[in-house]
């Protein structure tokens, strides 16, 4: 962990963490992205091929916590909040305001539990999140869209090719190919999964530069 | 080279390394074990009141705005922990003790504009950069009380007036305009109160 890596003409100074890896051409506007990744684990974050991570885009990841995101993905301005493992596919828009998050309370915890959590966090240098309840990861399929300000909630699988509209507070699993809006989210529409691997080869061949 | 994460949070104190060239204002009370991750967070405290912002113990603060106005007075109880939340405050905003502000969640006091259309246009002309703030029209503010061990779960929203009850639970999402009694469940916009909330 002590090998940070700086970005050139970075406003933040805190760096890269040694266990994050940067796919082939991705860009980062900051290394704030990461400003509380605590993850020890040996690939703690990976970052596919032409990922885009922009804005205030930000990695809370705690020490056990792994986070993967595929090729051709774009994070601008997205919360990644992970005690356990955040998956990401490729190809998929998260807008601003964005949470994901597979941790914390449900409706359900007792506060004794919440606030355990909250007074067990408030010593020493390192505050890290309040740990609540037991993590669920989180998996976000190929080509997903996430609309402004929704929200993942932990144990939620997202399928490919859906769309989240913004502000929606998603619950449960979207299957493939849906459009989900609302508080809680509900399916409003299917679309044709028209996404093949040819489609793909062909956005390669005429939406690349060079 | 790494900078730290978090400082202790000292009234009128420079923290090391930080990345925004603010400085801690003096007119606040501070418990012990106190932290915050940069000055950022205080770039839009304005309070002139003799203590602008009172807080506990072991309290954490991170990338949260404590924006507070002129006549605004904050108050966070022991062991709360605020990240990435924006506390918007131009009469009094009270956190009790064990109150979590999960990230993207908003609390404010005030309308921030005039409702009226007439007094909204001459609002936009004071806050122009030509404008007299000084002279902005009233605006409706009533305080916004959150009792002991109350969680704000993520893109949640408090607005003025609202008492949120102890121990109740608002949802991801929410946007809490009504009181919530102790020990519930507030979920959805407008939020409305869905069971309680166990022990």
């Amino acid at each position: 962990m002590n090998a940070r890596r700086q970005l050139e003409n970075d406003w933040y100074q805190g760096g890269i963490p040694a266990n994050v890896e940067i796919g082939r051409d991705a860009y980062l506007d900051s290394s704030y992205a990461f400003a509380a990744c605590r993850t020890e684990r040996a690939a703690g974050v990976r970052l596919g091929a032409c990922c885009g991570v922009y804005d205030r885009a930000t990695l809370v990841v705690g020490p056990d916590g792994e986070v993967t995101v595929g090729d051709y993905s774009c994070l601008n301005g997205t919360y990644i909040i992970c005690r356990q493992r955040i998956t990401i596919g490729a190809h998929c828009l998260l807008s601003w305001g964005v949470v994901i998050t597979d941790a914390g309370p449900s409706p359900d915890t007792s506060f004794e539990a919440r606030s355990a959590a909250l007074t067990a966090t408030g010593h020493g240098q390192d505050r890290g999140w309040p740990c609540v309840g037991e993590p669920q990861p989180v998996t976000i399929e190929d080509n997903v869209w996430i609309g402004f300000d929704a929200v993942v909630l932990p144990g939620v699988r997202v399928g490919r090719g859906s769309i989240v509209g913004c502000r929606t507070i998603v619950d449960r699993d979207i299957r493939p190919y849906s459009v989900v809006v609302g508080n809680p989210a509900r399916v409003v529409r299917q679309l044709d999964p028209d996404d093949t691997e040819s489609a793909r080869q062909r956005a390669f061949q005429e939406h690349l530069r060079g | 080279m790494t900078t730290p994460r978090f400082h202790r949070l000292e009234p009128g104190s420079t923290l090391a390394e930080d990345w925004f060239p603010g400085t801690i204002p003096e007119n606040l009370v501070v418990g012990a074990d106190c932290r915050i991750d940069s000055s950022f967070c205080f770039k839009h405290y304005y309070s002139a009141a003799p203590i602008g912002l009172t807080i506990g113990d072991r309290v954490t603060i991170w990338r949260t705005a404590l924006s507070v106005e002129e006549e605004g007075v904050l108050e966070i109880g022991d062991s709360c922990y605020l990240a990435n939340a924006s506390i918007v405050c131009s009469s009094r905003i009270s956190l009790g003790a064990r109150v979590m502000v999960s990230g993207g969640a908003t609390i404010a006091d005030s309308d921030f504009h005039p409702l009226g259309p007439a007094a909204r246009l001459a609002d936009t002309v004071a806050l122009s950069p030509l404008g007299n703030r000084e002279s902005r029209p009233a605006i409706d503010a009533r305080p916004v009380i959150i009792e002991d061990d109350v969680w704000i779960g993520f893109n949640a929203t408090v607005l003025k007036g609202v008492r949120v009850g102890a121990r109740s639970y608002v949802a991801p999402g929410a946007v809490v305009v009504r009181d919530v009694p102790p020990d519930s469940i507030a979920t959805g916009n407008p939020a409305v109160v869905r069971g309680a909330t166990s022990s």
